[in-house]
């Protein structure tokens, strides 16, 4: 037990280091503004709603930016913050300290993974404000027109901020598994950025799969292709969650987390046994 | 007692481009680097020093050999608690204090918490940078980055330290006080292993020096042995005046000795520069 102790407590400092590392870098503020700028001129744009709902409007042009600029900081951000401390050296001096690969990778996912945090729960709340401030003006509307309004559910935000990030905890558990083989960093960051696209379609590959096929050869590529890529899709719920347009089963939810946990501990156990041969 | 470190048949091969050509970069180094002394391992760039090093400390995996330090295993996390490493050029966290830095990696190191404040204080003020220990990295001159990078290395008070290239890049007043460092860890009983290719510092620091060329170990011994000549001799004189020179060669003639030179005695270039530039303006 006491090693374990000191397995988490380093673990954790390396965590430490990582995020403050991460949140002074000015690509982390850039991202965050630029995210904020979407959801703040979402109010503005709202006229160009095309036919959908004011406040569904609001959300989807927010968390849009959330969800993009979210996976961009995921993948840039864990390649360079992985990369530089290979590159500079200072991965060998940690790596020569009584500290074991694993504990270092997963001292990088946890710093990332809570950046990303901040950067969700900041931007997610943001996004509640302006929701929240658009419905009263909306409720206040209604009570004139007659009309009721979507209404906006601040529980809901709170899982859809835990949603996102798990979903971007997948990608970052991805982007390690990648840099742990990766030469250089714009291998780590094409090929991360291309394993998010793949994960965003993947329910395509999904519908595939469930369709009857003669060939056994693109049937076992559509079944590991479903198995390998996590379908990030199923983690984009703004709709249903924030603005109640669809119901959400507890039971769904659990199946979305509990899929999203699965990926992000089978990704950060290859990243380890990679990392774990690699010579630096 | 065991030795610091044991190199047994140590071979490393790199495997290089698609076709997967084989660089051997370390071939069959044996090495018996003995406890409490300075040892330097020399050699040209691309000699296999650092590769050596790095398969020491378990960084690299060797292609065929055996290694322990201080008796067990290498690259095992006990090994590792008790050894302690500055890479060459090293590169820190700019956003860190020198504090914060050395603390960091004390903790990485496994000193416990009632014992970091001390821990640290004393490695920053063995490497002289308490002064400057609050100051973010990033504010560092290359030889207070050596100084930092020395702190790190020595925190948890290791028995062995090993130091890439501890001087490459700093200034003379810098590379005596790295000089002066080691020397306060070796007295305190400690093994330091000092890989570099800077000749004149080794001289004046090392007990002993290993040789690498091609992978290959082709010297080791102590530096008094490897570099006395014994069928010479060098006598300092003062005052001597023709006649007298004419005298001493008569007299060393007499008893079958022959002076084949005498020139005055020179001063290295660093001695004149440590002797003109006191004092360090890293501090």
């Amino acid at each position: 037990m006491p090693d374990m102790k000191d397995s988490l407590r380093r673990t954790l400092w390396i965590s430490r280091v990582t995020f403050l590392e991460a949140v002074r870098q000015r690509f982390f503020a850039f991202l965050l503004v630029l995210g904020a700028a979407m959801v703040l001129s979402s109010v503005s744009l709202r006229v160009f709603d095309f036919g959908h709902g004011e406040l569904k409007f609001i959300a989807d042009f927010g968390f849009g930016g959330m969800f993009f600029f979210g996976s961009v900081l995921a993948v840039v951000m864990t390649a360079q913050l992985f990369f530089s401390e290979i590159d500079n050296k200072t991965a060998l001096t940690l790596l020569a300290k009584p500290l074991s690969r694993a504990e270092f990778l997963l001292g990088k996912f946890f710093g990332a993974w809570a950046v990303l945090g901040v950067f969700i729960v900041v931007l997610a709340g943001l996004q509640g404000i302006v929701l929240w401030a658009r419905e009263q003006e909306l409720i206040a509307l209604a009570e004139q027109s007659g009309k009721i309004p979507a209404t906006f559910s601040v529980v809901g935000l709170g899982q859809l901020v835990l949603m996102q990030w798990l979903r971007l905890g997948v990608v970052i558990a991805i982007v390690l598994a990648i840099s742990a083989l990766a030469r250089t960093f714009l291998f780590a960051v094409v090929v991360g950025s291309l394993a998010v696209v793949a994960g965003q379609l993947q329910w395509i590959a999904q519908d595939a799969f469930l369709r009857p096929t003669d060939s056994p050869v693109y049937a076992a590529f559509l079944w590991v292709s479903t198995r390998l890529i996590p379908n990030l899709q199923q983690f984009n719920l703004a709709d249903a969650l924030v603005l109640g347009s669809s119901a959400v089963e507890d039971g769904a939810l659990i199946a979305v987390g509990l899929s999203g946990l699965a990926y992000l501990v089978a990704y950060l156990t290859v990243g380890a046994l990679i990392f774990r041969r690699r010579e630096i | 007692m065991s030795s610091a470190i044991s190199v047994r048949h140590l071979t490393k091969d790199f495997r290089i481009g698609m076709r997967g050509l084989k660089l051997r970069a370390v071939d069959d180094l044996s090495l018996e680097i003995p406890r409490g002394q300075v040892f330097g391992l020399l050699g040209p760039n691309g000699c296999g020093k650092s590769t050596t090093l790095k398969i020491v400390l378990g960084l690299v995996s060797a292609t065929a050999g055996e290694i322990s330090i201080l008796g067990q295993p290498s690259a095992t996390s006990a090994a590792r608690r008790r050894t302690g490493f500055l890479p060459e050029a090293p590169y820190f966290h700019k956003f860190l204090t020198g504090r914060e830095l050395v603390r960091y990696c004390a903790q990485l190191s496994g000193v416990a918490s009632a014992d970091l404040d001390a821990a640290v204080e004393d490695a920053l003020g063995l490497a002289a940078m308490t002064e400057a220990a609050s100051r973010p990295i990033g504010t560092y001159s290359k030889g207070m980055l050596q100084r930092i990078g020395f702190a790190q290395a020595v925190v948890h008070d290791p028995e062995l330290v090993i130091l890439d290239e501890p001087t490459a890049g700093v200034d003379p007043v810098g590379s005596a006080a790295i000089g002066r460092m080691i020397h306060a860890m070796r007295d305190k009983g400690k093994t330091i292993v000092l890989c570099s290719h800077l000749l004149g510092q080794v001289e004046q620091v090392c007990d002993r020096v290993a040789i690498m060329d091609r992978g290959k170990l082709v010297l080791e011994g102590a530096v008094d042995d490897v570099l006395a000549r014994r069928d010479r001799h060098v006598m300092t004189i003062e005052a001597m005046t023709p006649a007298s020179r004419a005298a001493a060669e008569a007299a060393l003639e007499a008893h079958g000795a022959k002076v084949t030179s005498v020139t005055h005695p020179r001063r290295s270039l660093e001695d004149l520069f440590r002797e003109l530039v006191t004092g360090s303006r890293d501090a």
